[in-house]
């Protein structure tokens, strides 16, 4: 790794050297303990979550295959065989409906914090709670899915986990959009009024993109963390074993809801399906987060 | 790029037509409006429905749902402050040990790291911050709560002796199931959240601020100190309060490694239980004030995430004004 | 794999032939009656072809190993009837059942009048037991013998030593180590915590925590998700001692200790025990009945029941045909299966009046 690169190597813009020699010895020490700390952080953070990494392509990597991607899911516990072809369907199928409707409420809701309402009352309190909103615990989520959803239409469907999913992803995306929409410096919201734009256009075609890097980084923390999320999907989904591609007809099932049914069986073949869900979620995130960056860069306002 | 047009407005000519008029303006205000009182309707549901269900334990309960410790569903005592402790304990434990760590990397990031590194290094976080909690949560009790007894044992036989920080470090428990291994485990899985958002708050440092610090004669460490900390205060307390959302709220991970026992001790190594992790093992099998009480569980966290994101937001208020009394 | 399969098909097969045989031959010493819903179910074990549509199910989570199994093989006679079983607990499944979220439910549990079902709207169909076992990780001790009430002492952390007296006067001539016990129980809400404590309740005068799914435990016991969660907590300390279930304590390859039934004899867990217990349990009128702690000089003491909610009417005729069609499949075909499994199929007078009890459904 990199990561022993000497702090000085990039003399940065404006930083005159001549200063180094006369630093005080306490100045300096000072200097390098906390920078190499930094580097110890990283350490520290990497190697646990490699760890993971690890077991999870060790462990899963044996057991995928195209079967596994694709086959109906095995009833049995102790039988080999079978995949989870429904449980990668059913995934995509909740967290995309969660997201097309998470994402641009969020961001509209941002917009209006940041753009509208600033630092009005209305707006505080929509601020306050939306970050009271993302302590909210999955499964109370859940349950309330359930008491209203699930309890009024009389069924369990993949579209009330996609309900259930989106209440947890709404004020992830709302704060984090706003956090990156106020880093939009003023002065392009005002060159653009000066050249005429409507502020609703102004927002659309220049805050919007000028912030859109930062806004999808926000978006893929708030997919992440609910295309992970377990206690909603096994309460409001319900559970089937063959494809159902239907969001409002039938019951469902996603793969975090597979991991943790068969995670918790001694059998050697359900906990093999358990790591080879883990794998498989953990690709399908990732082959997300790259698109999603490219697209990203190919409409961010490039840094001045 | 493309994008050069899209900044550019066109000629004055265009200035009447552009952006239809002021009715356009207005109903994209309202409509941003609306999105952002869907927040206020959905939480008002959640509370309304979820004080409704648990609504028959606070009766039965009223406020010894929060200040006893028994919880005894066959005898229908519903106390609940062994978990609420068991909450705050493995929180507090995540947030000491992620919070510096996910400042560190951040400030790697920004301020160390070659350019040529930065990019796939965020785009690794944002893929850590997805490995799904159920997957830690199997790694932490197959994996890691096994082998850190003999180092519990160790940090417990060298500071057991000491008054007040040797009740802190007990007797491990022999499974290694405990707040430590609950809070550790957190930790690695808030890490890539709250050093996500503290990279976005010091990529907002103006480089001017950060050259005149370097100019003036600082170190690297000073420059940082002086010149990006109190820019991203605010920002960073958003970014822990976003972690501690998280760690508060982890259910299915908590529920495998913290080892299940209701009490209320001091020793970190010993097993607990925690709010949500309760609530999700429970209520498949429980029925009547059971289950209220334990959606009462989910209320009292909501109440708790609401008292401190309000002290929270008093602070970054304060170190607001703070900066502003300094700059000016 | 196929192989096993093969041989699977060709069991249940044998075991239909078995079950027309005694049917024509009425050679049971059970009653008319059992020989003639014998004659009916295998009547209709040609019709499950004809069965189409969709069974949702939820609930137990006890028997969910033996269901999913079930539902295995029942998709090779059925093809058009997809029946799914989410195991959401006891709790939830009858809460389900009274909102019709699902056609049947699994529960371990009778109904309460708070659960949810409305009286008169269901009828239980007892499916399979099974023995829970009382699981230890004991190095250098391989046979362990236990009475109710020293078991109560043990898991209320009375007896903190694995070499206290009382533990060795049940185990006379073994020497016991000098080691802490360290108690496992379920963190989860759970029908094997009810039946365990249940059994304490009814065998053991020194239980003080009552029964239910979940329990005042002491503090310095611990919890384990699911039973396969309890099996490796024991198995990862020396000196654990927990309740698992038959299935996932042999599963885990844990060694169990033998239980000092009502007749004062000790029997260790196994199926034969657990059918034992069913004869020796008296059935109620609605088919619930009560196998723990029951006489019987072979009887494994803590056997657990479990039972299928089906509703009264069906406003949907298929649907009716459906439910009816698969749980005579689990109480026909099924039972062959069940010890495949590890669980303990129900006796043939029971099994008739379960039959019976689907021939009031609307």
């Amino acid at each position: 790794m990199t990561t022993t690169a000497p702090p000085v190597t990039r003399p940065s813009a404006g930083a005159p050297d001549l200063s180094r020699g006369a630093l005080s010895l306490r100045r300096r020490l000072a200097n390098q303990i906390f920078l190499g700390l930094f580097v110890v952080a990283v350490l520290v953070a990497v190697i646990p979550l490699g760890l993971v990494v690890w077991a999870v392509i060790s462990r899963g990597g044996s057991v995928i295959s195209w079967e596994f991607l694709t086959a109906d899911i095995p009833n049995s516990f102790r039988r080999s065989g079978g995949g989870v072809g429904p449980a990668i369907v059913g995934t995509l199928l909740i967290t995309g409906m969660a997201a097309l409707m998470a994402i641009p409420l969020g961001v509209l809701g941002a917009v209006y914090l940041n753009e509208y309402g600033k630092q009005r009352p209305l707006a505080r309190l929509i601020r306050m709670m939306a970050d009271i909103m993302t302590g909210v615990p999955s499964i109370v989520m859940g349950l309330f899915i359930y008491s209203t959803w699930v309890l009024l239409f009389e069924t369990r469907t993949g579209f009330a986990g996609s309900l259930a999913l989106a209440c947890l992803m709404l004020p992830v995306i709302i704060r984090s959009t706003e956090e990156m929409l106020r880093l939009v410096p003023d002065e392009l919201r005002q060159a653009s009024l000066a050249l005429g734009a409507r502020k609703w256009r102004t927002t659309v075609t220049v805050v919007l993109p000028a912030a859109i890097s930062g806004i999808t980084s926000g978006i893929l923390l708030a997919i992440a963390r609910a295309a992970g999320e377990t206690a909603p999907i096994v309460f409001v989904v319900g559970i089937t074993s063959s494809t159902n591609l239907s969001l409002f007809d039938g019951e469902n099932t996603a793969l975090p809801a597979q991991i943790f049914r068969n995670a918790s069986q001694v059998f050697e073949p359900a906990q093999e399906r358990a790591w080879g869900s883990a794998l498989t979620l953990i690709v399908i995130v990732l082959l997300f987060t790259i698109v999603a960056r490219i697209i990203a860069n190919r409409f961010a306002i490039k840094e001045r | 790029m493309t994008t050069q047009t899209q900044t550019g407005p066109d000629p004055k000519t265009e200035l009447s037509s552009r952006g239809g008029g002021p009715r356009a303006d207005r109903s994209f205000q309202v409509l941003t409006l609306a999105a952002g009182l869907l927040v206020l309707a959905v939480l008002a549901l959640i509370l309304i429905t979820t004080t409704r269900e648990a609504w028959p334990a606070f009766r039965e309960m009223g406020l010894r749902f929060i200040t006893q410790n028994r919880w005894d569903p066959p005898s229908e005592i519903f106390g609940g402050l062994a978990f609420i402790y068991g909450t705050a304990i493995v929180s507090l434990i995540a947030l000491i040990f992620a919070v510096p760590v996910s400042i560190g990397i951040a400030l790697f990031l920004t301020e160390l790291a070659p350019r040529r590194l930065r990019a796939p290094a965020v785009t690794v976080i944002d893929l850590l911050a997805a490995v799904p909690s159920v997957v830690f949560g199997l790694w932490g009790v197959l994996v890691v709560a096994p082998k850190l007894v003999p180092i519990y044992q160790w940090i417990h036989d060298v500071l057991g002796g000491i008054p007040v920080i040797g009740a802190i470090f007990g007797q491990p428990v022999g499974s290694g199931r405990n707040f430590m291994t609950a809070g550790l485990i957190l930790a690695i899985m808030i890490t890539p959240i709250i050093t996500s958002i503290a990279r976005e708050v010091f990529d907002t440092v103006p480089r001017a601020d950060k050259d005149a610090a370097l100019a003036l004669g600082a170190t690297r460490w000073e420059m940082i100190t002086g010149a990006v900390f109190p820019h991203s205060f605010g920002g960073l307390v958003g970014a822990v309060i976003l972690g501690l959302g998280r760690a508060m709220g982890e259910t299915i991970a908590i529920a495998l490694i913290i080892g299940s026992s209701t009490q209320i001790t001091a020793n970190v190594f010993a097993s607990g239980n925690a709010m949500p992790a309760v609530i999700v093992s429970q209520i498949g099998e429980s029925t009547g004030t059971f289950t209220a009480a334990l959606i009462g569980l989910g209320v009292v966290l909501f109440i708790m995430t609401v008292i401190i994101n309000t002290a929270a937001q008093a602070i970054v208020r304060r170190a607001e004004i703070r900066m502003r009394g300094t700059a000016s | 794999m196929n192989r096993n399969v093969l041989s699977r098909r060709a069991l249940v097969g044998v075991a239909v032939a078995a079950l027309a045989l005694a049917g024509c031959g009425g050679g049971d010493d059970d009653s008319d009656t059992g020989t003639g819903t014998g004659t009916d179910a295998s009547a209709g074990a040609s019709d499950y072809a004809n069965l189409s549509g969709e069974l949702k199910a939820s609930g137990a989570s006890f028997p969910d190993a033996f269901y999913q199994e079930v539902i295995t093989e029942f998709k090779t006679v059925a093809s058009g009837l997809t029946v799914n079983y989410n195991a959401v607990g006891s709790g939830q499944g009858k809460k389900d059942f009274g909102a019709n979220l699902n056609d049947f439910a699994g529960t371990d549990s009778t109904v309460k009048d708070t659960d949810g079902p409305a009286a008169g709207s269901y009828l239980y169909v007892p499916t399979v037991a099974a023995p829970i076992t009382v699981s230890y990780n004991l190095s250098g001790v391989d046979k362990l013998q236990l009475s109710p009430d020293t078991l109560a002492k043990i898991f209320q952390t009375d007896i903190k030593k694995w070499n206290d007296p009382l533990i060795g006067a049940d185990n006379p001539g073994v020497t016991l180590p000098d080691k802490n016990i360290t108690v496992a129980h379920r963190s989860d809400g759970s029908g094997t915590t009810n039946n365990f404590s249940k059994f304490l309740v009814a065998a053991a005068p020194a239980w003080k925590l009552k029964s239910g799914d979940t329990l005042d435990w002491p503090a310095s016991t611990q919890g384990a998700e699911k039973n396969s969660g309890v099996a490796q907590l024991i198995k990862s300390a020396d000196g654990g001692i927990g309740y698992v279930d038959f299935s996932d304590a042999k599963a885990s390859g844990l060694s169990f200790a033998a239980i000092k039934n009502k007749d004062g004899q000790f029997v260790a867990a196994s199926l034969e025990g657990a059918t034992a217990a069913l004869n020796g349990a008296t059935i109620k009128d609605d088919l619930t009945y009560d196998p723990l702690n029951a006489a019987g000089p072979t009887t494994y003491a803590i056997t657990a029941p479990t039972y299928i909610l089906v509703r009264t009417t069906y406003s949907d005729a298929a649907k009716k045909d459906a439910v009816k069609g698969f749980v005579t499949y689990i109480l026909n075909e099924g039972q062959t299966l069940a010890p495949e499994v590890d669980f303990a199929p129900l006796p043939e007078a029971l099994k008739t009046k379960a039959l019976a009890q689907l021939d009031k459904i609307q």
